[in-house]
Order: C-alpha cells, then sequence, then structure tokens
C-alpha cells in the first residue's frame, strides 16, 4: 500500500484535487440547473410542465431555431472562407506569411461582441456609414438580425478552422498528392479527391468549435439580435426575471443549450470515427509554382478576408476618439469618452485585470498537472480527468454563472455575489484550454527526456521541476496568457454572476450599450482590446509556437 | 560493474505478455545482447532492468542486490536512450554532469570526470555547445558519456545506433565495443539487427514473442541455432523438414526433400521428425567433373535464379521435388541445367527442439 502511494502519489492527488474541484464548481452547477429544469415552481415536485411550455411556445422554439440555424450558417461560413484562406497561405508564395498568420489569430483573443457593436456603429440604424448612405441617398437595410450576427460569428472565429486547416495541408505527405497526380488526376480533382478528404478531420473540428462558441455566445446576439429570441440570451432574461425561487424556465434553455452542444459533439465524434488515417512519413509540401495572376489573387484574398475582420476593432478604437452627443456621432478628436468611462472610478478595469490574472494563475495551476496526467499517466482516472476537464467548452457561459448562482447562493458555502464565484466561474471555463495546451507541449517533449533524467538518479518530482517543466515554460506562459486575454473579454458567464463591486470592463461595456452612451461603450471596448493586444502582443513569440496547439 | 539476474520475470499488457517467463544470468563484465523482431520483448525486458516497467512476477538483481523493487532513480543503471534524449536545455557539458549533480559528486572532482567522460567519447571541448549545435552521431556520444560518468552498475543501451546512418552505425558499433572492454562494465544492449549482435556480443540472447529461445555466444548462435526461428532470423538459411531414417554412429540418414540428407549429430532417434538448417555458405556447387571434398555429401539439383551481389552472388538450386535451396558462392556459376551440389554433414544443425 505503501508503496503504491508512493507511486501514485503524484497521479492520485491531482486526480482528488481535479475531481473535487470540477464536481463542484462544474458538475453540481449543472446538475442543479437540470434539477431546477424539472422542478415545479414550489421547488419541491418533479414535472416536466417546464419543457412543455417552453417546447410550446412559439417564442422559445423560434430562438432553439433561431440559434441552432445560427450556429450552423456560421460554421458553414467560417468553413467557405477560412479553408481557401488557410489553402493559400499554406500552399502559396504570399509575402508577409508570419505577419498574416498572427493577424488572422488575433480575432480569436480579442471580445467578439466589440466586432458586432462595432458593427452597429457603422451600420447600424443611426451608423456612420448607414448616415452616410443615407444622405447620399441609397437605400440600405441595416445588418441587425441573423444575417449580422452569422457574419460577426464567421468574421471573428474563422481562425478556428483556418488555423488547424493550415497545418493540416501542411502536414499532408506531398508524395500522396503527387502519386495522384502521376494516376492522371488535374489538380483541381487532387484537391477534391485527396487533399480535402485528408485534412476534413481538421476542418469539421474548427467547424464544431465555431458552432459551439456562436450558440453559447451571449454579447454578439445581445447586441444584433433586437427582439429576435436566441437561447443564450433568453436563459439570462428569464433569469434575471424569474420570480419564483426556481428558475425553472431559464434552466430548460440551459439544458437545451447543452443538449445541443452535445449531439454536435458526438456527431462529429461518429463522423470522424471512420476516418481514422494518417499519413504516415511527413514530407510537407512546398509552397505550389502558381501563376503571378493566382498569387496576387491568393494574396488579395488573405489580406482582405484579415483586414475585414479586424477592421471593426479599429474603427471602435478610433470612434472611441470621437466626440458624442448622446448617441449621435459629433465630431473632432477627444478622451471625452474614456473620462466618461472612469469618471466614477477605475473599479471595472482594476477588476478585470485583477479576477483575469487569478483566474490564467488558477487555471494554469489546476490545468498543467491534468494535462501532464493526461499525456504522461495514461490510466482510467486520467481518461474520466480529459474528459471531464475539456467539457466545460460546450456549456455555455451563461448556463454555468446560472448554475453556480443557483447552487451557492446560500447555505454555509454561499459565495454569490463575490469574486471568488467569479474566478471560479473562469477558471472552470478555460479549464479546456489549459489542458489542451499543457498536453500539446507535452506531447512535443520526448519522455525518454524524463526518463534519462531519473535513469540518472534524480527523483521524478525534482525531475519534473529540473526537465519538464523548463522545457514547458514557454507553452505555460502562452496558455496562461491566453487565458488571461479570454477571461478579460468574457461576458456571458459574468453578466450573469458580477455584483455591484466586482463590475468588469466587459459589464461596463454591457451596460453602456443598454444605455445610450455609444462614446462610453466604444471607449469600453477600446480599453478591453488594449488589454487583449499588450499582453498577446508581448509574449508573440512563445505564443506562435503554441497559437495552434491551443485549438 | 556487476552481473544481472533475471529470474522469472513476466508482464502482460492488455492480454499481451510481452515478456513471458524470462531468466538470463548475465556475468560481470559481460556484453550481453537482446536480439528480436520488434515486439518480441526485448526493449521491455530493458525498460524492466531500468525501473520504466514494472514486473508482473519475478525478480531482477545486480550481484546479490534485488533491485526490481527499487525506484528507478536508485538503481544507478545508466541508460542511452533510442533517441538519445539529451536535455535540449542543457549544454552539453551539463548533460554530463546532470547524474554526478543527483549524486551530490563535489564541483573540482565533477568537472574532472566530465571532461574525462568527454574525453572518452572524442568529444574533448565541446563541454560548451548546446546540443542543437551537435549531429546525430555526436549526440549519441553525449548520451554514451552521460551514462558511464556515472559509473553505472550497468550499462543499458536501448537500440542506440538505430537512428545513425549505416556507416556511422559500423564505426559507433566498434567504438560502443571498444569503450566497454576498456571500462570493463556489464552492458545490457538490446538491437532487432542481427549483424550488430554478432559483432559486438559475447554472449546474444534471441528473443521472440515475450520468451528468449536460445542463449548463447554469437558464433554458437550462428552455425547451431537451436530453434528454426533463430536460425532464420540471424542470418539467413534453408530450412528443410525431414524424417530421420537410420544412424551410424554419429552419422544419420535424414529423408527430406525428395531424397536423403547426412547429417552429423550426437542426438536424435530414428523415426524422429527434425527441421535442419543448411547455411548458403555451408553449400557448394560444383563444377562439371569436381570431385566433393572428403567427407562431404552430394546433391543433384536444377539452377534456378542468380543474383549477383557485388562480392559475393547468391543463386537458388531446385532440388527433386521442388525444394529451392538458397546458395552464396564468390564468383557466378558456371555452370547450368541439371548442377551437383557438395556439403559437409557436420555443417548441417537439427534446429527443432527435440
Amino acid at each position: 500500500m505503501r508503496a503504491f502511494i508512493a507511486r501514485q502519489g503524484f497521479p492520485l492527488t491531482v486526480g482528488i484535487v481535479a475531481v473535487l474541484f470540477l464536481g463542484l464548481f462544474f458538475l453540481r452547477p449543472l446538475v442543479n440547473v437540470l434539477g431546477a429544469s424539472l422542478l415545479d415552481a414550489s421547488g419541491k415536485h418533479l414535472t416536466l410542465a417546464n419543457y412543455v411550455s417552453v417546447l410550446t411556445s412559439p417564442f422559445f422554439l423560434g430562438g432553439l431555431v433561431n440559434s441552432l440555424s445560427i450556429a450552423a450558417a456560421s460554421a458553414l461560413c467560417a468553413v467557405l472562407v477560412g479553408v481557401p484562406f488557410a489553402y493559400c497561405l499554406a500552399r502559396l508564395p504570399i509575402g508577409g506569411k508570419p505577419v498574416l498568420l498572427a493577424l488572422a489569430a488575433l480575432p480569436l483573443v480579442l471580445p467578439s461582441f466589440v466586432s458586432a457593436y462595432a458593427l452597429v456603429l457603422l451600420f447600424g440604424r443611426s451608423g456612420v456609414v448607414t448616415h452616410m448612405l443615407q444622405s447620399l441617398g441609397i437605400p440600405f437595410k441595416s445588418l441587425y438580425g441573423a444575417q449580422g450576427i452569422i457574419a460577426v460569428y464567421t468574421l471573428t472565429l474563422y481562425p478556428y478552422v483556418a488555423l488547424p486547416a493550415i497545418a493540416a495541408f501542411r502536414s499532408i505527405d506531398r508524395s500522396v498528392e503527387e502519386a495522384a497526380q502521376n494516376l492522371g488526376a488535374a489538380p483541381g480533382r487532387v484537391l477534391r479527391t485527396v487533399t480535402l478528404p485528408l485534412i476534413l478531420p481538421s476542418i469539421l473540428a474548427g467547424a464544431l468549435l465555431v458552432f459551439i462558441e456562436a450558440l453559447e455566445n451571449f454579447g454578439v446576439p445581445f447586441v444584433l439580435a433586437e427582439d429576435r429570441p436566441i437561447l443564450s440570451v433568453e436563459a439570462y432574461k428569464l433569469f434575471v426575471g424569474e420570480t419564483t425561487d426556481n428558475p425553472a424556465s431559464a434552466g430548460v434553455l440551459g439544458v437545451l443549450l447543452i443538449v445541443c452542444t452535445t449531439i454536435a459533439l458526438l456527431a462529429q465524434r461518429m463522423a470522424l470515427a471512420r476516418r481514422g488515417f494518417s499519413t504516415g512519413t511527413r514530407r510537407s509540401a512546398p509552397a505550389l509554382t502558381a501563376s503571378a495572376a493566382q498569387r496576387r489573387g491568393g494574396a488579395i484574398y488573405c489580406w482582405t478576408l484579415v483586414g475585414t475582420a479586424l477592421i471593426p476593432f479599429a474603427a471602435v478604437v478610433v470612434i472611441s476618439f470621437l466626440q458624442f452627443r448622446g448617441p449621435v456621432l459629433h465630431g473632432g478628436f477627444s478622451l471625452d469618452n474614456f473620462t466618461e468611462l472612469f469618471r466614477h472610478s477605475y473599479r471595472p478595469l482594476a477588476n478585470t485585470l485583477m479576477l483575469s490574472t487569478l483566474a490564467a494563475c488558477g487555471a494554469t495551476l489546476i490545468g498543467v498537472p491534468i494535462g501532464y496526467l493526461v499525456v504522461r499517466r495514461r490510466s482510467r482516472l486520467s481518461g474520466l480527468l480529459d474528459i471531464v476537464a475539456t467539457s466545460p467548452f460546450a456549456v455555455a457561459g451563461t448556463v454555468l454563472g446560472i448554475g453556480l448562482v443557483v447552487t451557492y447562493s446560500s447555505g454555509a458555502f454561499a459565495i454569490t455575489g463575490t469574486a471568488l464565484i467569479m474566478v471560479l466561474a473562469y477558471i472552470v471555463r478555460k479549464l479546456p484550454f489549459s489542458v489542451r495546451s499543457a498536453s500539446a507541449i507535452l506531447h512535443q517533449i520526448d519522455p525518454s527526456l524524463e526518463e534519462a533524467s531519473i535513469n540518472l538518479g534524480v527523483p521524478p518530482a525534482a525531475t519534473f521541476l529540473r526537465i519538464t517543466v523548463p522545457l514547458m515554460l514557454g507553452g505555460i506562459v502562452g496558455g496562461l496568457v491566453l487565458t488571461f486575454v479570454t477571461v478579460a473579454s468574457e461576458l456571458s458567464a459574468t453578466i450573469v454572476l458580477y455584483s455591484g463591486p466586482w463590475m468588469t470592463m466587459t459589464v461596463a461595456m454591457f451596460q453602456a450599450l443598454e444605455g445610450t452612451g455609444a462614446g462610453v461603450a466604444a471607449a469600453a471596448a477600446t480599453v478591453l482590446i488594449v488589454c487583449t493586444v499588450i499582453p498577446v502582443a508581448l509574449v508573440y513569440r512563445v505564443l506562435r509556437r503554441h497559437e495552434l496547439s491551443m485549438l | 560493474m556487476s552481473a544481472i539476474t533475471i529470474d522469472g520475470v513476466a508482464r502482460s499488457f492488455g492480454g499481451v505478455r510481452a515478456v513471458d517467463a524470462v531468466s538470463l544470468a548475465v556475468r560481470d563484465g559481460e556484453f550481453f545482447t537482446l536480439l528480436g523482431p520488434s515486439g518480441c520483448g526485448k526493449t521491455t525486458l530493458l525498460r524492466m532492468v531500468a525501473g520504466f516497467c514494472e514486473l508482473d512476477t519475478g525478480r531482477i538483481l545486480f550481484g546479490a542486490e534485488r533491485i526490481d523493487t527499487l525506484p528507478p532513480h536508485r538503481r544507478n543503471t545508466g541508460m542511452v536512450f533510442q533517441n538519445y534524449a539529451v536535455f535540449p536545455n542543457l549544454t552539453v557539458g551539463d548533460n554530463v554532469a546532470y547524474g554526478l549533480r543527483a549524486r551530490r559528486v563535489k564541483a573540482d572532482d565533477m568537472r574532472e570526470r566530465v571532461a574525462r567522460a568527454l574525453k572518452l567519447v572524442q568529444l574533448e571541448g565541446y563541454g560548451e555547445r548546446w546540443p542543437h549545435q551537435l549531429s546525430g552521431g555526436q549526440l549519441q556520444r553525449v548520451a554514451i558519456a552521460r551514462a558511464v560518468v556515472i559509473e553505472p552498475a550497468v550499462l543499458l543501451l536501448d537500440e542506440p545506433l538505430s537512428n545513425l546512418d549505416a556507416k556511422l552505425r559500423v564505426e559507433m558499433r566498434g567504438e560502443i565495443r571498444a569503450l566497454q572492454k576498456h571500462l570493463g562494465i556489464t552492458v545490457l544492449y538490446v538491437t532487432h539487427d542481427q549483424e550488430e549482435a554478432l559483432a559486438i556480443s559475447d554472449r546474444i540472447a534471441v528473443m521472440r514473442a515475450g520468451r528468449v529461445e536460445q542463449v548463447a555466444d554469437p558464433r554458437t548462435i550462428y552455425a547451431w541455432p537451436q530453434t528454426p526461428f533463430v536460425a532464420s532470423f540471424v542470418g539467413t538459411t534453408n530450412l528443410i523438414i525431414g524424417t530421420i531414417k537410420s544412424r551410424d554412429g554419429e552419422m544419420l540418414e535424414v529423408a527430406c526433400a525428395g531424397g536423403v540428407l547426412h547429417v552429423h549429430s550426437a542426438t536424435g532417434n530414428v523415426g524422429e521428425k527434425v527441421t535442419l538448417s543448411l547455411r548458403p555458405e555451408a553449400l557448394r556447387l560444383l563444377a562439371a567433373g569436381e570431385e566433393a571434398p572428403a567427407g562431404w555429401a552430394r546433391l543433384t539439383g536444377t539452377l534456378g535464379a542468380v543474383e549477383y551481389l557485388g562480392p559475393v552472388t547468391r543463386f537458388a538450386v531446385t532440388l527433386m521435388d521442388g525444394t529451392a535451396l538458397q546458395m552464396l558462392a564468390l564468383a557466378p556459376p558456371a555452370a547450368a541445367g541439371t548442377v551437383t551440389v557438395a556439403y559437409d554433414p557436420r555443417n548441417i544443425a537439427i534446429v527443432s527442439a527435440p
């Protein structure tokens, strides 16, 4: 028994801590959401009435259809713009590839609802472009509703498809394509019959990420959907407005969201199960010899896509320095918006920085050991940990937030309304990224390095510190920063969990949006962009090696 | 430096018996090779000695001390990994000093021992370099220096040459052998390359499917394989199944291949079914009218395909019943059509286990 503990002590400790943490702050809240959806208003009797009332309501059914169709359309659009982009970048000799790659990854770390808000500022009812067009006498229908939401998702989420696809295009053994050509297939046919089928798993995985992100996103539909029902937004509205103690209807919507993502996950698994191929030894494809016209076309396409995705963010930054009178743009540069934003206090900015730092450290401390176990100590426990620790990404932030509030608003551990509950929610939500990034780096570190160290007389724990951690450091820092940045722009769980003193920048912007402070909202968005771009730029060299593994 | 005793060691993965009741005794200062195809359990056995793979049953001893219960970092083995496993975050010197630091060797002593180890592997003055500045062969030398500098009880080498190109492989195996003799250290060496095993070892254990088929010195392994597997895995051979027809002293007549083969052997009873191993170079094609050497026997067959390989020529002779004998000769065969093959009955091995 002592020998067993000595040998399994490290995995056991990590396993117990991880299971306890996820059990208390992820599984228990979800079970409570499920429970709430199955109880009547008194909270005492089991009933399916909530499901019946939601599923027979045209409003909520419409919300379900809206959510699913928008998510599916966004995934499709992301594939349609992302795969050609990946192909051009992987195979054509285009100038400025490193810059293109860096810029292409940027939308993933920038808050997507800022992009949605920029669309409103530019193309909304009183948008800059709308006004311009109208004054020129050109009729323009504003971009509210599904088309606007899909456009924003496509432009902010396409990197989820494009980045893995670039890696996949590059990793295809060139000789497989050469064999197809040698057998008489024209380049187009090779692409259709060999190349694309080979990278299909990467494309599907990316499309699934887009689908899930689009399904759970709160900020973008909140800005753009107007009165069209979207599940993640309606769950929040119901939860806030629910009069009874039991958040039954919100619970039903939450369960529906989880069911949708689970079905999507399973569908992707089944689609990929029969396609377990890899192309053995890799002789990566050289850049294609393309005509000057093709090269120019590819370059124009890539730069246009990257530019279009980033223009909204740039526009918001510019607009934040313009003068507003109420919602109306007045012209002239000033810092008024920022003065107004921070008139009451700098507290939201301080909160964002502090909570993001705490959450990033927490997610790293829990996620890295889990990643280590998953890769290095294969067992049933580590397999289970892998599944549980990476499943939070399939749960909408709103739903997790509701679950946490329901679970921890009373009793001995009543933490609702504190900073702690927010940090816990962030850690749970970002844990999949930490685990994935840690395991991705570990996959690149040969286990015989650790064995060599142990063989030379250094005990396992000391080996972990002296060999493994130094080798993982770049990846750990990269993961830490990406977690920080994505927490800083988190809105969907925050909006449910925050209380007055713990307002964050995202909430400040959200409130400015609800009010009439267009300029203030733009200023908040600019502050958020700065909060994300600066850390990413600082560790860019580290991230460049790992940005792909994060996905 | 010490002898290794592997006593009834077994390990299963899932339902597969990776190592199946293996017992071996490696002598002190011996160069002992585990030879076998991939998946035969040789690497698993080596990793059991190093402590990276647990035993289901059995014991492993260094000298009189039982070590299979010790954690890997306290076994004092020096291991050279297939992919070198040189720490990329440490310089060459720090890599070699790594095990000495773990043993808290004093700084002066350590510097001197590191320098000596680097000199031993012909990397004098490379201490300040980084691993990424070295070639594959040089990384291999660093890995060896790092393993021997701690003066381990045994040196474990896991296919150390498989990542090197053919020429460097031959050069390095000579160096490893010379180093082992110079240090007088016990070596357990894993390889799937039979030529390498024959060239470098004091003794070889041929493994197959988790079991040891035969343990012997290289000459015995090659000339007197005990099982058909050993005969065909080490070198090329012709395996022919037959029945012992008669015995006259130590000379047997074996009915096979549509005729009779004469075999010199002290064992084997009349009526017993046996497998014979005829090495290609033990057979000689007789020119027309040439007499077979004294004591040799003759076979008749038809000359088949001829392959010119440079220093030697390989060809096949088909016997009466259609059995094809692979043969080697220095010069391409002059004859054609029906030919006569001579063989020495003392060079034919009976390989099927009695």
